[in-house]
């Protein structure tokens, strides 16, 4: 925890926290592509899960959904990250004490996990076995629940 | 204008107005579930559109994807309008005089025209262009309005909280 709390006075008083802080559209502007990013990443997730419980895409493979839609969801996962990190970098302490906050970052880490080793496991599969089948139903409900999760308690930040 | 002014005003006084506005959880809970259906519309259209300008699903052909991406963009449209119009019941006094709100809205009806335009001209002649990797040039260029159009709803609509302060 120690390291985190250090980690975040440091970045609150970069050049770029110090920016975010201080401009009156820096935040707003960021939230949108935070929200703009949010939408291609959620719908690509979404397909990804639903191709996984056999709702969705059946006519590709559950390989050929993970591998095609694996740069939207790796690149729109990471568009979030760097836009989450400049909306924290404005004022770190503020979301640092942050209840709300601090269940997403951790919900955020498990799906993480949770989705993408699936997702890249799959991509990188040749065939998949059909006693897999399982594994993949039950991941995909475990990340529609988590990103679920994540989407609400981000919402809740900022009333709190 | 006057009569959307005056069914804006009535609507701002009635129960489920009051009751949404006055309920700390309310508002909240409904927008969030707004957000997450606007990612299942956007996110959806967004992976068609890329197709359309042969960026993902090349091997697909574009006629497939529409097809099973269309319940899903249906679905989240439903949760997206019902979670929206709820939204606007809310706070329909102060959205009528909001220009970022006023401005979601005509990009909304663009991008309803959008497809409609798409489906009664280029997309009717799918089937000789269904597997080409770059579509013809019509249909990469409602992919890109698509794309700027959802993204200029997400911003006004982000917006909307931010003028109304």
């Amino acid at each position: 925890m120690n390291v985190l709390l250090g980690l975040s006075h440091w970045l609150g008083h970069t050049h770029l926290g110090i920016f975010v802080r201080d401009s009156s559209y820096a935040f707003p502007a960021i939230e949108m592509l935070h929200l703009i990013a949010l939408a291609v990443f959620g719908g690509s997730i979404l397909l990804v899960d639903l191709r996984f419980l056999n709702l969705g895409f059946k006519t590709q493979t559950i390989q050929a959904v993970a591998r095609e839609l694996l740069p939207l969801t790796v690149g729109g996962v990471a568009a979030m990250a760097i836009s989450g990190v400049l909306m924290y970098a404005g004022s770190p302490m503020r979301y640092f004490h942050n209840p709300a906050f601090q269940v997403k970052m951790a919900l955020f880490v498990i799906a993480l996990f949770v989705h993408f080793s699936l997702q890249i496991l799959a991509a990188r599969s040749k065939s998949l076995p059909p006693s897999r089948t399982r594994l993949f139903r039950t991941a995909a409900v475990a990340s529609l629940l988590l990103w679920f999760a994540i989407g609400f308690s981000g919402r809740v930040i900022g009333y709190l | 204008m006057p009569t959307l002014q005056h069914i804006s005003e009535w609507i701002y006084t009635t129960h489920l107005s009051t009751s949404i506005r006055q309920s700390p959880y309310s508002f909240p809970a409904i927008e969030t579930i707004h957000t997450l259906g606007i990612a299942a519309v956007v996110g959806t259209v967004a992976i068609l559109d890329l197709r359309l300008l042969g960026l993902v699903m090349k091997k697909e052909p574009v006629s497939r994807i529409a097809r099973q991406l269309l319940p899903w963009t249906w679905a989240g449209f439903a949760v997206m309008f019902v979670t929206g119009l709820l939204l606007w019941i809310a706070e329909s006094q102060t959205s009528y005089s909001n220009w970022a709100f006023r401005t979601k809205m005509v990009l909304l009806l663009l991008v309803g025209i959008n497809p409609l335009i798409f489906h009664l001209t280029i997309y009717r002649k799918v089937n000789t262009w269904d597997l080409a990797n770059v579509t013809p040039l019509r249909a990469r260029l409602t992919a890109v309005s698509s794309l700027v159009l959802w993204a200029g709803i997400i911003v006004f609509g982000r917006l909307i909280a931010y003028v109304n302060s």
